[in-house]
């Protein structure tokens, strides 16, 4: 399968650019930086053309869908959405150093759906709940929320990062003036936290609406849809902390990570628990 | 406000109870998702030691989402939204209604040096720029001329003021909607056969069973498979009565609900019923050929008393070789009892001699009849959700709500905007000043681009 052979390859490349943005800390020349925005940006494309190839071919299955339908899918999905966000945030803010952080991120969950046992990479027919258009738009819009809480989650390592390289006075200078600020980093946190909640709002209303046509229940306290309940309340409580008792810094780092682990256990960890969701 | 307010009402209006509140709601909803709720909880019975058992259930805790520990906290949350939207929205408005005045000294306060600048051109050309700048940009602005300087000023984002307002409200819109839903709502099922009529559903709570003001019949039940065994489509045709006359049909199928007075139906689930039917051949050697539909435990004379004739067993996939019966025949003399298996061909292809290996599986081991099997025919019961749910348009223009309000707060914000235009040793000055509620990010990001657009327009006339 062509779009199979594609993504791995796009695995290297993902891995490829984290090497780049590597480079351009420890040596400090924006040439590797452009470099290794370059290798993403090809990276993203080739991975869309794979999606498309891959949807294309669930047609010519006869069982056209979406590509966003199984554990591999959505996580191939996710790598894309996580490097789509990335790169729209390094054209907006002109500043590559987020890439060090995020990209290891995006090639190890391409990493992991390739070579974690158990997983399927074969296009599959869709069972009659899940024959639904809700599917896309509330897969879409779950995983754009994991993927700016995955990125709010990087900032949140960075910020450790820079702090602990602020104390250390050895030799890589280079390294912190390359990163921006405590308190660029403290904005980008909330922006990226609050578009994640915005995101993972649509997605626990989308889901909702769905769930009511297909199980007459627009909520039945399942474990995945209580577990994004209780991610969509921990950056609520994060988002108040902030603006009404101040929090910044390093209690918003630490929320960050948080944060990113009940999404993780939202995505993964419930599957260790019974769901209806257990398709995904 | 001129009302005073007392302790409760500060203890209600802040923030801190808030967050403590919410942090707890997540706990107990994780907690939720670690012990088995409502009638998985049986399975624990007997896992764990009784008396933990009983005490766990005193404590709600296999019901977590229903148990009072959830409502109080709910009912807790809505009064805190409440009371602490009550305290806060006066000053809301108020900001809402304050309106810059062109003529803010303070404003210009310890402007830093990266928001002035002095153009080249002469006073009245930079003021002439400068307000059709802020046109374009805020659609109005305002205007104060005062000892040879020009003072500017327009807003925009007001609405933003509201957006965590609407943000809450849906909140709380959503709890009264999901308890509508959980007082007048009702959630039922019911399983059907094709060719039967309900006229009730079984409730969820409890093992009551609701009448319903009609009647449904499940015409025809249909499922379709994948090549892989897992279903492609299932589907019910029903007819509603009501005073025994038909006064609706419908195709029900998954994600597409029906509609009836008010109930809507959902095709929920199937499943196999017992008493599954074989289609069964007899053939005598060098006689008749007889076709029947058999089912497990049926009894038989074969012609011309020759024997009795049984079916013990009807098997859909008997020991991964397909559809099977087991029967047995008895006649004066002998009594054998064996499997008929539908494709016996491809068995024997695969163990030729499997009649001399195992006997049993011999369709002709009762002589002179030769049995063999065309097909097993499952029966399905369909499973239907029936439910009524009062609260559902409440809690969809809650979401809509909520989405709205976000979208304003994230992506919206208030902000004032000033220019002065004024005259420093012999030079014109431009100074551009603004002020935000919450967003000092984008108000920066936004005074740069207007100084970077007037310079443009000064330094390059059209
Ligand atoms: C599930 C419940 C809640 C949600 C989803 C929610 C959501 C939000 C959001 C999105 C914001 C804007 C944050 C920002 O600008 O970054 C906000 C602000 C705020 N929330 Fe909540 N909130 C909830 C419950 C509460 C409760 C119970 C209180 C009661 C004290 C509260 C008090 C506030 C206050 C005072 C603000 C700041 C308002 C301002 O900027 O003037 N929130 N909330």
């Amino acid at each position: 399968m062509i779009d199979t052979t594609i993504l791995s390859w796009v695995t290297f490349i993902y891995f490829g650019a984290f090497v780049f943005y590597l480079f351009r800390m420890i040596l400090g020349r924006e040439f590797w930086g452009k470099l290794a925005g370059w290798l993403a940006l090809a990276g993203l494309i080739a991975q869309s053309v794979a999606l498309i190839i891959r949807w294309k071919a669930s047609y010519d299955l006869g069982i056209g869908h979406a590509p966003l339908t199984n554990f591999y899918e959505s996580l191939i999905f996710f790598a894309w959405t996580v490097v789509f966000l990335y790169l729209l945030i390094e054209r907006r803010l002109k500043n590559r150093s987020i890439g060090v952080f995020v990209m290891p991120v995006a090639f190890l969950i391409m990493a992991y759906a390739s070579i974690a046992p158990g997983i399927s990479n074969r296009i599959e027919p869709l069972i009659p709940a899940l024959q639904s258009n809700w599917l896309t738009s509330h897969v879409l819009t779950c995983f754009m929320g994991y993927a700016a809480f995955t990125v709010t989650f990087a900032l949140g390592i960075m910020f450790f990062v820079r702090k602990a390289a602020a104390h250390d006075s050895s030799g890589v200078r280079v390294f912190i003036h390359l990163l921006p600020s405590e308190s660029q980093i403290d904005d980008l946190i909330y922006s990226c936290a609050a578009l994640g909640f915005i995101f993972l709002t649509l997605g626990i209303v989308t889901g909702s609406v769905w769930a009511h046509y297909a199980w007459g229940s627009y909520w039945s306290w399942d474990p995945k849809e209580t577990w994004s309940l209780i991610t969509w309340l921990t950056y609520a409580v994060m988002l108040h902390v902030r603006m009404m008792r101040g929090w910044r810094g390093v209690r918003m780092a630490i929320m960050a990570i948080i944060g990113f682990a009940c999404v993780l256990f939202t995505y993964l960890g419930v599957n260790l628990l019974p769901s209806l969701h257990s398709y995904l | 406000m001129s009302k005073k307010k007392s302790g409760i009402w500060f203890f209600f209006a802040s923030v801190r109870l808030a967050i403590v509140l919410l942090l707890l709601i997540a706990f107990i909803a994780m907690i939720g998702t670690l012990f088995p709720q409502r009638e998985a909880a049986v399975e624990l019975v007997g896992r764990i030691p009784p008396g933990l058992f009983s005490f766990l259930q005193k404590m709600q805790i296999f019901d977590l989402y229903h148990s009072v520990w959830f409502v109080l906290l709910m009912g807790l949350l809505a009064v805190n939204l409440l009371i602490c939207s009550l305290d806060r929205f006066p000053a809301a408005w108020r900001r809402f209604r304050l309106r810059p005045v062109p003529r803010e000294p303070d404003a210009f306060k310890d402007l830093p040096e990266e928001n002035l600048f002095y153009p080249e051109s002469d006073a009245k050309k930079a003021a002439d720029e400068a307000a059709s700048l802020l046109k374009k940009k805020y659609h109005s602005f305002q205007q104060a001329d005062e000892a040879g300087s020009v003072y500017l000023c327009a807003q925009k984002g007001r609405f933003a003021h509201f957006g965590v307002y609407m943000v809450h409200l849906s909140v709380l819109v959503l709890i009264c909607g999901a308890v509508i839903g959980s007082v007048f709502g009702i959630e039922g099922s019911v399983k059907m056969l094709e060719g039967e009529t309900a006229s009730g559903i079984n409730l969820r709570n409890g093992n009551l069973t609701m009448p319903l003001p009609f009647s449904v019949r499940c015409d025809k039940f249909t499922l379709e498979r994948y090549k892989n065994g897992a279903a492609k489509l299932f589907q019910s045709d029903l007819t509603f009565i009501k005073n025994d006359r038909v006064i609706r049909s419908a195709r029900l199928l998954v994600n597409h609900p029906v509609d009836f007075e008010g109930f809507r139906f959902y095709q929920a689930s199937y499943g196999p019923v017992p008493g599954k039917k074989a289609t069964l051949v007899l053939l005598r050697e060098g006689g008749r050929r007889d076709i029947m539909n058999v089912s497990t435990g049926y009894t038989f004379e074969l012609p011309g008393n020759e024997g009795t004739f049984q079916v013990l067993r009807v098997e859909d996939n008997m020991m991964q070789m397909g559809q099977a019966i087991k029967v047995a025949v008895r006649s004066e003399k002998e009594a054998a009892t064996f499997w008929v298996f539908r494709e016996i061909d491809r068995i024997k292809k695969v163990v030729p001699d499997v009649f001399e290996q195992v006997p049993v599986f011999n369709p002709g081991l009762f002589r002179p009849y030769t049995f063999s099997l065309l097909g097993i025919e499952e029966k399905y019961y369909t499973g239907l959700q029936v439910n009524r749910d009062p609260g559902a348009p409440v809690v969809a223009a809650a979401a809509v709500l909520l989405i709205c309000g976000l979208m304003i707060v994230l992506f919206s914000y208030a902000r004032w905007i000033w220019i002065r235009i004024d005259q420093v040793e012999g030079r014109v000055r431009i100074s551009i000043a603004g002020r935000s509620i919450r967003n000092n990010v984008g108000l920066k990001r936004e005074v740069r681009h207007l100084l970077a657009k007037l310079k443009d327009n000064l330094e390059n006339p059209k």
